[in-house]
This record gives C-alpha cells, sequence and structure tokens, in this order.
C-alpha cells in the first residue's frame, strides 16, 4: 500500500538517505532500524511529509503523494506520531483526540467526530482520562494518546516514530502489544525504533540502514542472522562467528565522521554498550 | 446537558436584552456615548482575540482593518449614497480581503517575526493613507449623512454589531473551526500532523476577525462624522485593540468583552479627567497582568473562586479535603500506570 522509490534527501553535501527503495504491505508492522545517523527519521520524516525529498517518489496505493504536507497526508490516510510527544498541552485529553477526529479523514460535525475520539481513547485504554489536561499524563499516557490522536484520523497506515523510547519495559510491552491490535483491525503501521528488542518482537518486516542505504530488508528472524546487519552494529564479526566466514577486511565505507555513528548492541545481545572495531 | 447549555447561553442573552432596553429608560447622552464607545472597541477586541487568542497569531496590525473599514464606510456613505447598513457591511468585506492579501505573505512567519511584519504592514498602510488623495490624506475625511444624527441608532448599531461579533466569538470556540485554531496556538506542527491546515485556518481566522474589525472601523466612522489616516490607522489603535482581550483573558470568550469594557471606561471616563494618564494605566495593567495573572481578569475571577472554594472546603471539615486529594494524583499520572514514573 505504500511504494518507495530510489528516495533520496541531501542535506547540503550530505547524503542523509539515498537511493532507498522498499514497499509496505498491507496489513503489516514495517520497521526500520540502523545505527545513529543511518537516516531512519530523515526517511521517515520524508514520508511523513516533514522533509522534501531531493528525489524519489512516494507512493500511497499507488498515488504519488511525494512531498504532501503533513494535513493532506492525514487526508490521504497516513497518520503519525512524534518522538518526543507534542500533545496540544492546554487541551483536555478528550479534545486532543477530537482534533484528530475533526480533521481526519473523515472529518465530521461534532456528535460524531466526539464518539470518534472516545473510541480511539478507548482502544489505547485512555478513556478513564478524558477530562484530564494532556501535560500532566506521565510519558507512558501521552505516548498512548499520540497513538489515540493519529488513530481518531482514521488512517490506514499508522507512521509511528519511536514510540517506545522513554518507556520502561512493562510500558513498551504494553505498547507493543497495542501495535499489534492496532494492526490486526486492519491498519498498516510503518514503525522506526532505536530497541532492537521491542522491533524485532513486533515488526513482520524488517528495513536496516546504514549510512543512508538499505542495508538490507526481511523479516526479523533474516535480518538478525545477516551477516552484513551484524556487522554494521557490531563491527566486524570475528571467523567462525554465527557459523560463517566472514571476512576481516571492512567493506568501502561512506566518508561519514565514524563518531557521529553511535554503536548498538545485537538483537539477542545483553543491553550494554559494545564498542565497534572502527573506534 | 440543558443546564450546561443555559449557562453558556443565558448571561449574554440576558446582557444583552438589559441593553436593548436601556436607552428606553432614558439614560444620559454621555453615558450612551461611553456605552457607544465600548461597543466599538469591544467588537474590535473580540475579533482579534480571534486570531490573537484562539489561534495565538499576535498581530499588531488591526489597525489597518479598522482604518480600511472605515475609510470604507466613510467613502461608501459620504460619496456613494450607500445605505450605511450596506456601507458597513461592504467595510467588513473591504477589511477581511485587505486581511487576505497581509495574510498570504505574513502567515508564512510564525511567532515574532509574524507580528513584527504586521508592525511593518500596519505602518505603511498608515503612510500610504496619508498620502492618498482620495482619503483626503492627513487632513482627514468628512462624512456626511442626509438623514440628521441620531445617537440611539448609532447605539443599536454599535450593540448589534458587538452582539454578533460575540455570538461568532462563541460559536468558533463552541465548534470545529475554534478546535483548530486552539490547535494550532499550541503547536502548529503537531496540529498539521492531525490533519489542520494551519496556513489555510490561520487566513480564515484573520479574515473572519478583519471583517468584524473594519466593521467596527465603519460605525466608528459614521458616529464620528470625522475620520484621519493618522487617527484610524495610527499604531495607538494597534496596541488597543490588541490591549484588550490581553487584560480581560486571553483566548476566552467573556475575556474580550471584559477588556473592552475596561479599555472603553478608561479611554472614555478617565481620559477626560486626566489626558494622556490613560497610556500610563495600559502600561501599568500590561506590566501587572503579565508578570501576575497571565490570564488576565478572567483570570484573576477564577483563581478567587479557587481561593474561595478552597478556604470553604477547609471550613467544612477535612474529610472531603481527603477525599478529594486521591483525584488529582490520579490526574496527574493516570490511574493505569506505575509508581515511578
Amino acid at each position: 500500500m505504500l511504494e518507495v522509490r530510489n528516495l533520496t534527501k541531501f542535506f547540503g553535501g550530505l547524503a542523509a538517505v539515498r537511493d532507498v527503495s522498499f514497499e509496505v504491505r498491507r496489513g503489516q508492522i514495517f520497521g526500520f532500524i540502523g545505527p545513529n545517523g543511518a537516516g531512519k527519521t530523515t526517511l521517515f520524516n520524508m514520508i511523513a511529509g516533514t522533509y522534501k525529498p531531493t528525489s524519489g517518489q512516494v507512493l500511497s496505493c499507488g498515488r504519488n503523494i511525494t512531498g504532501y504536507p503533513s494535513f493532506r497526508l492525514v487526508h490521504e490516510g497516513i497518520a503519525r506520531t512524534h518522538q518526543v510527544v507534542r500533545p496540544f498541552r492546554a487541551m483536555t485529553v478528550l479534545d486532543n483526540v477530537r482534533v484528530g477526529a475533526h480533521f481526519g479523514r473523515q472529518g465530521g460535525d461534532h456528535k460524531s467526530a466526539a464518539d470518534r475520539a472516545m473510541d480511539a481513547l478507548r482502544e489505547v485504554g485512555l478513556h478513564h482520562l478524558t477530562d484530564s489536561s494532556a501535560h500532566v499524563l506521565s510519558v507512558g499516557n501521552q505516548k498512548k494518546l499520540e497513538v489515540a490522536r493519529a488513530l481518531a484520523t482514521d488512517p490506514e497506515l499508522l507512521l509511528c516514530d519511536e514510540i517506545c523510547g522513554g518507556l520502561t519495559r512493562a510500558e513498551t510491552d504494553a505498547m507493543l502489544d497495542l501495535l499489534r491490535q492496532i494492526r490486526d483491525r486492519g491498519t498498516t503501521i510503518m514503525y522506526v525504533e532505536h530497541d532492537v528488542r521491542a522491533i524485532t518482537a513486533v515488526c513482520d518486516r524488517i528495513l536496516v540502514l546504514n549510512y543512508g542505504k538499505k542495508l538490507s530488508e526481511g523479516t526479523p528472524n533474516e535480518i538478525q542472522l545477516d551477516p552484513a546487519v551484524i556487522e554494521a552494529y557490531l563491527g566486524a564479526a570475528p571467523k567462525g562467528w554465527n557459523g560463517k566466514e566472514v571476512s576481516e577486511g571492512t567493506p568501502e565505507k561512506v566518508q561519514n565522521d565514524p563518531a557521529d555513528i553511535e554503536t548498538y548492541p545485537g538483537a539477542s545481545a545483553p543491553r550494554a554498550k559494545t564498542g565497534t572495531d572502527d573506534e | 446537558m440543558t443546564g450546561a447549555r443555559l449557562r453558556i447561553f443565558l448571561p449574554p442573552i440576558a446582557l444583552l436584552g438589559v441593553l436593548l432596553l436601556l436607552p428606553a429608560f432614558g439614560i444620559q447622552p454621555n453615558a450612551v456615548r461611553l456605552l457607544f464607545v465600548t461597543f466599538v472597541w469591544m467588537t474590535a477586541s473580540i475579533a482579534w482575540n480571534l486570531l490573537g487568542g484562539f489561534a495565538g497569531q499576535v498581530s499588531f496590525g488591526f489597525a489597518v482593518f479598522y482604518g480600511v473599514g472605515a475609510y470604507a464606510a466613510a467613502i461608501l456613505i459620504d460619496g456613494g449614497r450607500l445605505n450605511p447598513y450596506l456601507a458597513l457591511v461592504a467595510a467588513g468585506m473591504t477589511a477581511a480581503i485587505a486581511s487576505v492579501l497581509i495574510g498570504l505573505p505574513t502567515f508564512r512567519l510564525r511567532g515574532p517575526y509574524f507580528a513584527i511584519a504586521t508592525i511593518g504592514v500596519s505602518e505603511t498602510v498608515r503612510v500610504v493613507a496619508t498620502n492618498l488623495e482620495f482619503t483626503g490624506g492627513a487632513s482627514g475625511y468628512r462624512i456626511t449623512e442626509p438623514r440628521p444624527f441620531n445617537q440611539a441608532e448609532h447605539y443599536y448599531t454599535a450593540l448589534i454589531v458587538a452582539a454578533l461579533a460575540f455570538a461568532v466569538s462563541l460559536f468558533i470556540s463552541r465548534h470545529k473551526f475554534g478546535l483548530g485554531l486552539i490547535a494550532i496556538n499550541q503547536d502548529e506542527d503537531a496540529a498539521a500532523d492531525t490533519g489542520v491546515n494551519p496556513f489555510v485556518y490561520k487566513l480564515k481566522a484573520h479574515a473572519v476577525a478583519a471583517f468584524l474589525t473594519g466593521v467596527a472601523g465603519g460605525v466608528f466612522a459614521r458616529y464620528a462624522a470625522f475620520i484621519h489616516p493618522n487617527g484610524v490607522f495610527g499604531f495607538p489603535i494597534s496596541v488597543q485593540i490588541l490591549l484588550m482581550p490581553v487584560i480581560g483573558g486571553l483566548g476566552t470568550v467573556w475575556g474580550p468583552v471584559i477588556g473592552g469594557v475596561v479599555i472603553g471606561v478608561i479611554e472614555e471616563e478617565i481620559v477626560a479627567y486626566f489626558p494622556q494618564v490613560h497610556l500610563l494605566i495600559y502600561g501599568l495593567l500590561l506590566i501587572v497582568i503579565v508578570l501576575f495573572e497571565p490570564g488576565g481578569i478572567l483570570g484573576a475571577i477564577r483563581r478567587l473562586q479557587r481561593w474561595v472554594r478552597r478556604i470553604r472546603d477547609r471550613q467544612a471539615g477535612k474529610r472531603t479535603a481527603d477525599a478529594r486529594s486521591k483525584k488529582p494524583d490520579e490526574v496527574l499520572w493516570g490511574a493505569g500506570s506505575g509508581p515511578g514514573r
């Protein structure tokens, strides 16, 4: 339902995203991962309408929606949540979600929109807090509010930007359950996350980015076993690791500053910082 | 449900009723004049609040619409021999068109940049109007009407215009349009991500506000029968229009009404005895409000209500206080999420 063709974004001379193509099928949870600076957020923002791509196309159900501003995307059925929560602070929880219901794909008059807003709040489990101010909610509940507000616009595709960032383990698990529930009722989800555990747990398909390029794409199992992915996250693997011979030499790297690239533990590794061989 | 509706609609209707009947009890012409001026200011105040209070777009350029409205009405009534009421509508329309022309470039700017741009536009318009032939230039424009002057007619015109402005404001605050404006005020990007087109919404709010301000300008021009560019297009007009909602309570329906009354009284009563002292009062009021009560007079009233309620609760015994003390926690942290967040 969403197709990205050769999407490229230059910031000055730096290619943040270069020639990335992929397709998200209906009913999937599609994830992006990659080390810091890999271009996840840039790619996300190009699809979400925040950045205009330098070249390439974004197609929704065959319609070219490249460079649409975000409010038009909402009317096309593509809604997003924010990495750093952005509730309408002085509004009540219900009013926050009502904005989505009133201005979303269905729009509509007062009563039915308020009903749809309540449905969205019930779905994420915030219906008991409708009258409290948005800014007094906990971070976990503000993240849920982000989801509810996006859901109230009646999206076909929900773009989630680091929706589990800053959540505890238990909250993360609850959020992932919510994402599955949203997928199962027919909304496709595109999901960017740092937390590899979260993303491999929930995604049907994952795209791995590195240095702005597509490194790998596949099911969580496939990408976890992909030597190129392991190398990008952990550095070049020693010989014989994972039962495969991996050559020692570093492949050609794009001229980026290595200091910008933080490293991440592997998918199943314990959550400790691991140095790469580059550093 | 009906009780809540009654609380919303009864006070303004009752107030309107009293004000409609007031002249029948034979009040002094001076008092009528005071009320007339208050209504004109109130209209502009309510209008500014639509854009500045609801949508959060602080404009220092509303004198443009006030002046355009005043001149459009003056020229159509005096030169065009148009029915004065049609002329007022036309004055509003002209101001609305001007607002779109101004809004198209300036709404590409945000926050303080938008505010500064409106000052520039407003001063430009004033200088141009001072040097144009058909505005009478700096010497002003005199309006003569075929009918004799009737103060009551002006009173009712201004009252109805102010009531309409209030109705528009109340309507917007309770409907989708107002929700979109408040969303833009809170977070423009998040509003866009939720489906609001901020540019178009700001243009629309600007146009509605300009229409009402233009009509107010026209009503004033008819009453004053003489206008000049440095008066109606002057920067003090812009500041005064902006001050009223700030004093009364920004982004509320009643705030700009209260602010309009305050400024109207200061303008008409205090200036008469102490010329120029009103500027001092405005400055003091603004400092006090910005420092102590950003919610304006309405905010101060609400704070007072909370105090009274708290004192009453305390007198009623600790039990009620205890029973309530859990609720803020629930509101703060949510019943679902665990401790330690």
